[in-house]
């Protein structure tokens, strides 16, 4: 990457963190001054702000900053309600790079020209994100497929940007005496972008999820050609389907919205409970049902192991909140890894009697809803957990996009069906 | 004396009063015991009388209550025989990994309570109020559900089957393929489809799920007599006394289950259905054709896969076994052959096969 452009990034990075981080101290010392503490409920405007820069550095920058923003939306634990709302629109599709820029790489990483490979590869992108565009393309023996290409110089940016991350992080937590825990996410971030960028590590989690589901008729994961495919590029079949979210469209292919989700719901509960191994992506881009009732699932960059016995541990923590046994979730919640300041596990008995109070109104019966993930930190944020394990943080992920998709279907998954092996009507 | 018929929720939901209650391996379980130290199942304060009210009450009308034939309840396996030679030669894994899905499976139990239950009432001909069937949805399914997963600060079954593995076996590990044998098998066969379009999907569904949970729940004794009699050994056992009197609890908590269910399901036996478009059906085909449905789903081909399925995981941990060839031997000397009985008991003339 060109020299001007890193400067100008850590200028921007730097200027962005310097103003936000005025934005919160300057009021807050002259309150001191008057000797007035500031409420939270004042701080929401300041917070809407914030996002609002953030945001628009994000957009600006794309890349890595897209991916932060992803990430703090992801944790309502830590951050205030504005900026979850605000960077949860930070979405991946991102304006593609110019055709003969994505030839480059993929000629240099097959070694040869493109149509040497390829009988016809169409310039314009079908999907374009943070890291990688999608082609369309035909291999020489007539097999459609879809090539991913990462883009050029994409590892530098990320390199720079993580490090004027870094140091913003390290500068705000010698200047503010209780600093949010930021560290943690960047590393987090800085694992999970790693493993993004590998595509021969895709092509391997995505085999090992089409072997998991090779007796399910209801899951498609499309087959990776290994001889096109190398670090960088990706060559895949392609699948076509209807957008998970297009409700209407799945239901003029006769295709019953509620049976989707459930099918979807224990294709999740099947990789993340029982086999510990899960894609971690599951917004609507990565996810299409065929007319014959598969569900196809795309991109797993970001695939994840869990430890041994975490997901037997998850699978406690669910079926209890799901059966309203306060104290199974108590110990489950300890089992998991959940910490709470003081070490006593009141704390998390107040969280479980938040969550299972729902019963009493009748609000749920057995069902997953975009509220519970929600409530589960909402209620953590509030009280003194001190310690959320990072693989609960990233499965909460999974389940909250989870419901959304639910949210846009209209429907609701019930989870003590899906856990128990069922899809629809089982 | 008038007999009570009708119940409020909170009374089928309400519990004795206990000396001590059940402590399980550290957990809190629902139950308790009196003054004698005898047990007393949770929730059956009012609903073991209120079931044994519905019961005299279909005797008084004539109509029999329904009857699940022993003889069709497939044996456990591996048998006692077997499970006890396997933890003897120290292969303890089968044995945890089946307790794990035996308490698993009972907290699905609490599914019950997500059951649609239509409006009753205007599906049948003769009145339903005060029978089993028209509490279904006013605290017996609720109870059922709170039995079987434990609810609030209480454990339910699955806590106690998980409390009498762990004292019987002392805290073993749990294979982690455990949630993968529950959740990995779905065939590609579909749906089964319904035997009774007429009679609507709503009450078929509940009557479906309600037969199968009776009938579960009746083979369950199977599981109970064979876990008692491996847990209670000495031999092999580290606590026989507890694990056996946990799961003689579940045992005894399970009989209103079944009480219940075959009380509901004769109910509707004994009257008519109004069909969606306008016919009547008699209850008790529509119940046989269920019962039939499952039960010969249950004792034909089941058993026999699940064995199947079984088979592989034991060969792999017998290789633990300090003389693996041996013990396997050994193991399959003690089988026990069984055979479905050729008729369910519920056959109609027009039902399927």
């Amino acid at each position: 990457m060109e020299i001007g452009t890193r400067i100008s990034r850590s200028l921007k990075v730097g200027w962005t963190a310097s103003w936000v981080w005025g934005m919160y101290k300057i009021p807050s010392w002259v309150r001191r001054l008057r000797g007035i503490e500031i409420t939270n409920e004042e701080l929401s405007p300041t917070h809407q702000r914030a996002a609002d820069l953030i945001l628009d550095l994000a957009l600006d920058l794309r890349g890595v900053m897209i991916k932060l923003c992803q990430a703090v939306a992801t944790r309502s634990d830590i951050f205030p309600k504005e900026f979850i709302e605000r960077l949860k629109q930070c979405h991946d599709a991102v304006p593609p790079k110019p055709f003969s820029r994505v030839r480059q790489v993929v000629e240099s990483e097959l070694g040869k020209p493109l149509d040497a490979v390829f009988s016809s590869f169409d310039p314009t992108p079908l999907a374009s994100a943070s890291l990688a565009q999608v082609h369309r393309a035909q291999l020489l023996d007539g097999r459609e497929v879809a090539v991913k290409v990462q883009y050029p110089d994409i590892e530098g940016i990320i390199r720079t940007d993580l490090a004027n991350m870094r140091r913003v992080c390290r500068v705000y937590e010698f200047f503010d005496p209780q600093p949010l825990p930021l560290q943690p996410l960047l590393v987090e971030l800085t694992r999970h972008l790693a493993m993004e960028l590998d595509f021969v590590r895709e092509a391997d989690c995505a085999d090992r999820v089409r072997e998991l589901f090779s007796d399910d008729p209801h899951v498609k994961i499309p087959e990776i050609y290994r001889e096109w495919s190398t670090h960088r590029i990706l060559t895949m079949e392609l699948v076509g389907g209807i957008k998970i979210t297009e409700k209407s469209t799945l239901q003029e292919a006769g295709l019953v919205p509620g049976e989707v989700l459930q099918n979807l719901m224990h294709i999740y509960v099947r990789m993340i409970l029982a086999a510990g191994f899960f894609h971690a992506d599951p917004h609507p881009g990565n996810l299409f049902v065929t007319p014959r009732n598969e569900i196809v699932v795309l991109d797993f960059g970001l695939s994840k192991e869990l430890p041994e016995g975490f997901g037997l541990g998850l699978f406690e923590l669910m079926f209890s909140l799901m059966t309203f046994n306060e104290s199974a979730m108590v110990r489950a919640f300890t089992e998991l890894g959940f910490r709470s300041k003081t070490g006593d596990t009141s704390t998390f008995v107040a969280i479980a009697r938040r969550m299972v109070s729902r019963s009493d109104t009748g609000a749920f019966e057995g069902e997953f809803t975009e509220d519970m993930t929600d409530e589960l930190f909402e209620a953590i944020r509030e009280d003194p957990v001190a310690e959320v394990p990072s693989d609960f943080v990233l499965v909460a992920r999974v389940f909250s996009l989870l419901s959304g998709i639910a949210h846009s279907l209209g429907s609701r998954a019930n989870i003590l069906q899906a856990m128990s092996g069922g899809g629809p009507n089982r | 004396m008038q007999t009570q018929l009708a119940y409020s929720p909170e009374e089928l939901l309400s519990s004795h009063t206990y000396a001590e209650p059940l402590i399980a391996n550290g957990v809190r379980c629902h139950g308790g015991f009196d003054n004698n130290g005898v047990y007393s199942s949770p929730r059956t304060l009012a609903r073991v009388p209120a079931i044994a009210a519905w019961q005299a009450q279909l005797a008084r009308d004539g109509a029999p209550l329904i009857e699940i034939p022993r003889a069709l309840m497939p044996p456990q396996y591996p048998n006692v025989a077997q499970a006890k030679l396997l933890l003897q030669n120290g292969v303890r894994e089968p044995l945890v990994r089946t307790l794990t899905v035996i308490s698993i499976v009972e907290g699905f139990g609490a599914m019950i309570r997500d059951v649609k239950v239509p409006e009753l009432p205007s599906l049948f001909v003769e009145p339903i109020d005060q029978t089993a069937l028209a509490h279904l949805s006013h605290g017996l399914f609720e109870a059922h559900a709170r039995d079987e997963s434990g609810y609030r600060d209480e454990g339910g079954h699955k806590q106690m089957w998980e409390a009498a593995r762990d004292a019987a076996l002392e805290n073993p590990k749990i294979p982690g393929d455990v949630l993968m044998r529950l959740m990995g098998r779905r065939g590609r066969s579909a749906p089964p489809k319904a035997a009774f379009p007429e009679i609507g999907e709503d009450l078929e569904r509940m009557l479906g799920f309600m037969a199968n949970v009776l009938i579960v729940e009746v083979f369950a004794e199977g599981t109970f007599e064979w876990a008692m009699e491996v847990l209670s050994d000495p031999d092999i056992s580290a606590a026989p006394e507890e694990a056996r009197d946990m799961v003689r609890n579940i045992q005894a908590d399970e009989k209103p289950h079944v009480d219940y269910l075959r009380t509901a399901l004769s109910e509707v036996a004994a009257r008519t259905i109004n069909t969606v478009d306008g016919h009547k059906i008699s209850g008790k085909v529509v119940v046989d054709k269920l019962l039939h449905r499952v039960l010969s789903q249950m004792t034909r081909n089941r058993p026999s896969d699940q064995r199947e399925d079984l088979k592989e995981g034991l060969a792999d941990a017998m290789q633990a076994a300090a003389n693996p060839a041996a013990l396997q031997d050994e193991f399959e000397a003690l089988e026990s052959p069984w055979t479905a009985p050729e008729k369910t008991g519920f056959e109609f003339a027009d039902h399927e096969g």
